[in-house]
């Protein structure tokens, strides 16, 4: 879906990005962060895995599921309180929350009340996760990614204003890299694969190890076939090292999840965020095909599969022709940086946020128009702040004050004077 | 070899001309220890009278008040090089004591670590458990009341005895000197009424001569009040209203016999100097909170129910309180005469000591929650590790302490407890 704002924000947003405790949207709000950030926009965090810890210590009291139950309940409203509360004092234009995220019905209730934008990045495939039918109507926004049916049972359930937003790479992150002749040798193989054990891989695999096949990631065990290719012992893969088996290996697999073991190339309609990442590393890829795939990508930008005869045959032919291989990772790797960044998806969800919602965000006055008549040495120094902290032209004074208050520590003579000056005005009024 | 340099302590004090000279048990704490350098934060009108009564002191002059400042960024503006100077200074510890929005916003130029009181911390306002026990108290302040004085001094780990903050009050021999009004004209009495307690306490210690006091816009009452003076105590009058800068006002306050006063900047002046103080609350002025500090000093409050009331709320009772100050009783009493009886409504007190700082003993008229008071005081001064006896209270501890004070690690407790029970000990010797 295209979306094209009527009016779109003319201003620099200030958004709330609300992380999940765990698991594999956390990194996707994290890259979501910093493209908001690259994007100019003003965004705080609410770092909900501080907060698994605790969570954590519950599960493991010896005590009745009936007293964890109320206890787990008792801390989700807790952590979503503090959701609230980072809102009431950082004022955001718009809460944007990963699937998962910590935020109560309640709270969620209470943010439309308060005229809030929220938004949900539901980056989950909504057949098997079908918690959404809960919670979707409350947030403002629904992005998806996976198209009909979901955008019908969607309306269904009382959310309208539902947006395509597949996944995507961060190029500052999933990039080409050089690597040294150890990270080659630890790292590079003819075959690999970094991904968690489904039934569907494992049974895939088993038919793979004639090859130089590397496997990394979590939930291989128990299967002896496997055993000898498995790296590192099973554990988990942190994404710096993903980065670095991508680009050392000469094929990598990319085949998508299934918990069904009966057909192993599922020809599911989402693509993963693999797929994006691998082609922003410039790596090779041998990728099963989705639905949506190329929606996105020309059959030349990425090699596919659609069965595990094909999957054989392919891995034989791209062994031997390095050439195209290269050829083709390139094509992909331009294809991403030119469409499929997560930019891109921030820049299309706030689009899609403004057209659906007039007036959206609240005009507000430039810093540069309210400093205009400041003495000048004042002026020359905000000036460089607002360079120093990395704030648009645009932004507003507003914003400026926001940034300073999210500085730790010791601060400069000059944020000093910026919050002087705001609580100047609280105090005597507006001048 | 040079010197090892001393450390460094700020106090940043950004109220007004009550609240500097209530900082006194504080600064006489840091001034009194010879390895510090004490700095001093103030606002700029304030900043001569700082470096009067605090001599050694280095005195920064923030603009913090808005009196004569255009702008907020004009005020900011100035104070730019000000915030340079406290930020390379390098302290070992600030004292920011004001909660105010100003205060925590300075006290961002320090790592909040060092920083005892109010402090900025993640972009907001965080305080100690000690400012927290405070806002709790002011729930109750009927019975609840620590003299400002002593809750700043105890922002110090160990600070110096309350006998030492203050002379003790007696006469110079200089006469009466009358403080016309104070900030809120609601605490003060009107220039009737005034005039008579002036002349009964000047006849009643036999002065030789009265001064008046205040500032440029009380110039007007000040010819009122000389107006309705009997002509024999207008004879003996001096008019200094609007006249004194601070040096002047410090002049004119010393040697004398007394000082009448409502709750003002000047009634604390002359606490310092060791002048006697005859000090008139009423309405919002609580003396338990706001009284002149040290040994010797006279305070008539008011013991209405609705005392103390809010500054800020209109009184629905035409503030009765005032009344009891014009009684005939009072001015008997103060010219002399024995034969009286206190006035219903009032209170008369005397200033002196406990463990935890300055108190207020009715000598006249009954104070029905002595009791109580005395109970929140054990209660405040044993958990500061002072010996000030008295049976728990168990209903007063679930009022004042919360769970998290002991079950979070969010308190700055002193920490040389046995050091500041000594100073206690030694004090109440």
């Amino acid at each position: 879906m295209t979306v094209t704002p009527e009016t779109p924000p003319t201003r620099p947003l200030r958004v709330l990005v609300v992380l999940p405790l765990y698991g594999g949207s956390l990194s996707v709000g994290r890259y979501c962060v910093r493209a908001l950030r690259s994007l100019g926009h003003l965004v705080d965090v609410f770092e909900a895995p501080a907060f698994h810890p605790a969570f954590t210590a519950l599960k493991d009291l010896s005590v009745s599921s009936q007293n964890l139950g109320q206890l787990e309940n008792g801390f989700l409203q807790v952590v979503s309180q503090a959701i609230y509360a980072k809102v009431e004092s950082f004022e955001p234009d718009l809460v944007l929350s990963l699937a998962q995220a910590p935020l109560d019905s309640q709270t969620l209730r209470r943010l439309r009340k308060d005229g809030v934008a929220t938004a949900m990045w539901f980056v989950e495939d909504f057949r098997i996760f079908t918690y959404w039918k809960g919670f979707a109507p409350l947030y403002d926004a629904f992005a998806i990614i996976q198209e009909d049916p979901f955008f019908e049972e969607l309306e269904k359930v009382g959310q309208p204003n539902a947006v395509y937003l597949p996944l995507a790479a961060d190029p500052d992150f999933h990039k080409p890299l050089e690597l040294s002749s150890v990270d080659c040798r630890t790292f590079g193989s003819d075959l690999s694969f970094m991904g968690a054990g489904y039934p569907n891989r494992r049974q895939a695999f088993r038919q793979l190890i004639r090859y130089d096949f590397k496997l990394w990631g979590t939930e291989w065990d128990g299967d002896p076939t496997l055993e000898r290719h498995l790296q590192l012992g099973g554990r988990r893969i942190t994404s710096e090292e993903c980065v670095k088996i991508f680009n050392a290996s000469r094929i990598n697999l990319n085949l998508h999840s299934s918990v069904q073991s009966e057909q192993l190339v599922s020809r599911g309609d989402f693509v993963n965020p693999r797929t994006f990442e691998l082609a922003a590393c410039g790596a090779f890829q041998l990728v099963d095909e989705r639905g949506l795939l190329f929606d996105m990508f020309h059959s030349d930008e990425l090699a596919t599969f659609d069965s595990m005869p094909d999957l054989m045959e392919k891995i034989d032919y791209y062994l031997t022709h390095s050439e195209e291989r290269t050829q083709i990772a390139q094509r992909g790797r331009e294809k991403v940086l030119a469409e499929h960044t997560y930019a891109h998806r921030m820049q299309t969800l706030i689009d899609f946020i403004a057209s659906r919602r007039p007036g959206w965000p609240t005009p507000r006055r430039k810093a540069a128009d309210t400093m205009k008549d400041f003495p000048q040495d004042l002026k020359e120094q905000l000036i460089a702040l607002l360079d120093r902290l990395n704030l648009p032209s645009t932004v507003s004074f507003e914003d400026l004050i926001a940034a300073v208050r999210r500085q730790s520590g010791k601060l400069s003579d000059i944020e000093t004077a910026v919050l002087f000056l705001d609580e100047w005005k609280k105090q005597y009024g507006g001048k | 070899m040079p010197d090892t340099p001393a450390q460094r302590h700020l106090v940043i004090q950004l109220a007004r001309f009550g609240d500097l000279m209530q900082t006194k048990r504080l600064m006489a704490t840091l001034m009194a220890d010879p390895g510090l350098e004490v700095h001093l934060a103030v606002d700029r009108s304030m900043a001569e009278l700082a470096a009067l009564v605090y001599p050694g002191v280095v005195v920064h002059a923030l603009t913090a008040h808005a009196s004569g400042v255009g702008t907020a960024a004009q005020a900011a503006a100035a104070n730019l090089p000000v915030f340079a100077t406290l930020r390379d200074l390098d302290f070992e510890r600030v004292y920011n004591l004001n909660f105010s929005g100003l205060n925590v916003a300075v006290s961002g130029l320090f790592d909040p670590a060092i920083v005892v009181g109010y402090r900025l911390e993640h972009g907001h306002e965080r305080r100690g458990l000690w400012q927290d026990m405070a806002m709790r108290w002011t729930r109750y302040r009927r019975f609840a009341g620590l003299n400002l004085v002593d809750f700043w001094g105890l922002f110090a780990a160990q600070p110096v005895t309350p006998g030492a903050v203050n002379p003790i009050a007696q006469r110079g021999g200089k006469g009466v000197g009358v403080v016309l009004a104070g900030r809120e004209t609601r605490r003060s009495l009107s220039p009737g009424v005034l005039s008579t307690l002036a002349a009964a306490v000047t006849q009643g210690i036999r002065a030789e001569r009265v001064v008046l006091l205040g500032s440029k816009a009380e110039q007007g009452l000040a010819k009122e009040i000389l107006s309705v003076l009997p002509s024999a105590i207008r004879a003996k009058t001096v008019d200094r209203v609007g006249l004194t800068d601070w040096s002047g006002l410090i002049d004119e306050l010393t040697g004398l016999d007394a000082v009448l006063t409502p709750d003002t900047g000047t009634m604390h002046l002359a606490a310092h100097l060791g002048v006697p103080v005859h000090a008139f609350f009423l309405s919002s002025a609580w003396c338990w909170e706001t009284g002149p500090y040290g040994m010797g000093h006279r305070v008539w409050q008011t013991a209405e129910g609705c005392a103390p009331c809010l500054e800020s709320a209109p009184c629905p009772y035409a503030v009765k309180c005032a009344a009891p100050f014009a009684a005939r009783d009072l001015v008997r009493h103060l010219s002399g005469n024995a034969a009286f009886e206190i006035p219903e409504g009032l209170l008369g007190l005397v200033s002196g000591f406990d463990p935890l700082g300055v108190v207020y003993r009715p000598v006249l008229g009954e104070d029905p929650l002595a009791p109580r008071r005395l109970k929140f005081r054990q209660l405040i001064g044993s958990w500061l590790g002072l010996p000030m006896g008295g049976d728990p209270d168990h209903e007063l501890a679930c009022e004042l302490f919360e769970e998290q004070d002991w079950m979070l690690d969010r308190g700055v407790l002193p920490t040389d407890l046995f050091e500041f029970m000594k100073n206690s000990e030694r004090d109440q010797a």
